[in-house]
């Protein structure tokens, strides 16, 4: 924090600019200390207050404002792609979408200071077709509370930064301490499931031309093709294998009930 | 989870991908089988 001082008396608003921008296209960059730091330049009367905030309501309109298209862009594959690392990809793709239906415009307003969903909320208004001037509205009440928040922070807390500081390096210490514990739960975890179904490593695979020769053959009536892809990845428009089924993997014990078992099921995702 | 029920089952290499680069046939995803996410508009 001592650092970013001096730093933010130098290049004080295009710092405050960039760093918010990179924040807020999903960069890890401290947008929250950066602010805290233009505060307490502001109270110092090294930088105004004015451009300070209008440098970081633009930036962050700026980069939510791409996510949010980006989003529009991919639909759902980037809220699949956002959920791969839950242990239930289907279920946190679900619940992502209704929870953010339910609760969005007030997610939106608060979600600059929840790391992650702030991340999220944008692109995920984009998916769900969130008007445009709905989301700036809000993004831009939300931007607004989350600059003036930590400028106050910065402002008011000037002469006990130190202080602060030194805080924020113990709370970091016991916040790296339970990351790394994470990780390494996560970790094991990953490593048990990983022994459990290593004995799958030896399904029979085959080669699209081998499959398609067979298709074309005789034996055809024998092939079963089944997606198993989870739901949440299809978009309006998807497509898949021609004459392919659907199997969803979380509901085997209902899906399998249907199938035959003199068939030789194909199993493909993306 | 297939085999261990008794099914015949096998991998396709590189999945949908592969099968679309080699220019086999494709079809729309039936609409009953699209989840309806929710929207807002």
């Amino acid at each position: 924090m001592n650092s970013w001082i001096p730093l933010m008396l130098r290049h004080g608003y295009v710092l405050t600019f960039a760093i918010l921008l990179a924040e807020a296209v999903g960069l890890p960059f401290p947008a929250s200390i950066a602010l805290v730091a233009a505060g307490a330049a502001i109270a110092s009367h090294a930088l105004g207050f004015p451009q300070v905030l209008l440098a970081a309501i633009y930036a962050l309109l700026i980069g939510d404002s791409i996510q949010f298209w980006l989003g529009r862009k991919m639909g759902w594959s980037l809220l699949g792609f956002l959920c791969r690392l839950s242990l239930n990809p289907e279920t946190c793709m679900l619940r992502s979408a209704e929870s953010f239906y339910k609760r969005g415009k007030m997610t939106l307003i608060i979600a600059k200071f929840v790391p992650g969903v702030n991340t999220m909320a944008a692109p995920l208004a984009g998916s769900m077709k969130m008007r445009f001037h709905q989301f700036l509205l809000l993004d831009f009440a939300g931007s607004l509370l989350y600059t003036l928040t930590y400028l106050c922070v910065g402002f008011l807390s000037r002469d006990v930064l130190a202080t602060v500081f030194n805080s924020f390096r113990v709370a970091g210490r016991a916040m790296e301490a339970v990351l790394l514990v994470a990780v390494i739960v996560y970790a094991v975890y990953r490593l048990v499931q990983f022994r459990k179904y290593r004995q799958y490593n030896v399904v029979p695979r085959i080669q699209v031309q081998e499959l398609a020769a067979r298709l074309a053959s005789d034996q055809s009536h024998t092939v079963l093709i089944a997606d198993v892809r989870s739901h949440g990845y299809y978009d309006v428009g998807a497509e898949r294998i021609k004459g392919s089924i659907r199997i969803e993997p979380n509901n085997l014990d209902e899906e399998t009930k249907s199938l035959a078992k003199n068939k030789e099921i194909y199993l493909y995702c993306t | 989870m297939l085999m261990e029920r008794g099914f015949n089952t096998f991998v396709i290499v590189g999945g949908l991908t592969a099968w679309r680069k080699a220019g086999e046939p494709l079809e729309s995803v039936p609409k009953d089988d699209l989840v309806k996410l929710p929207t807002f508009n």
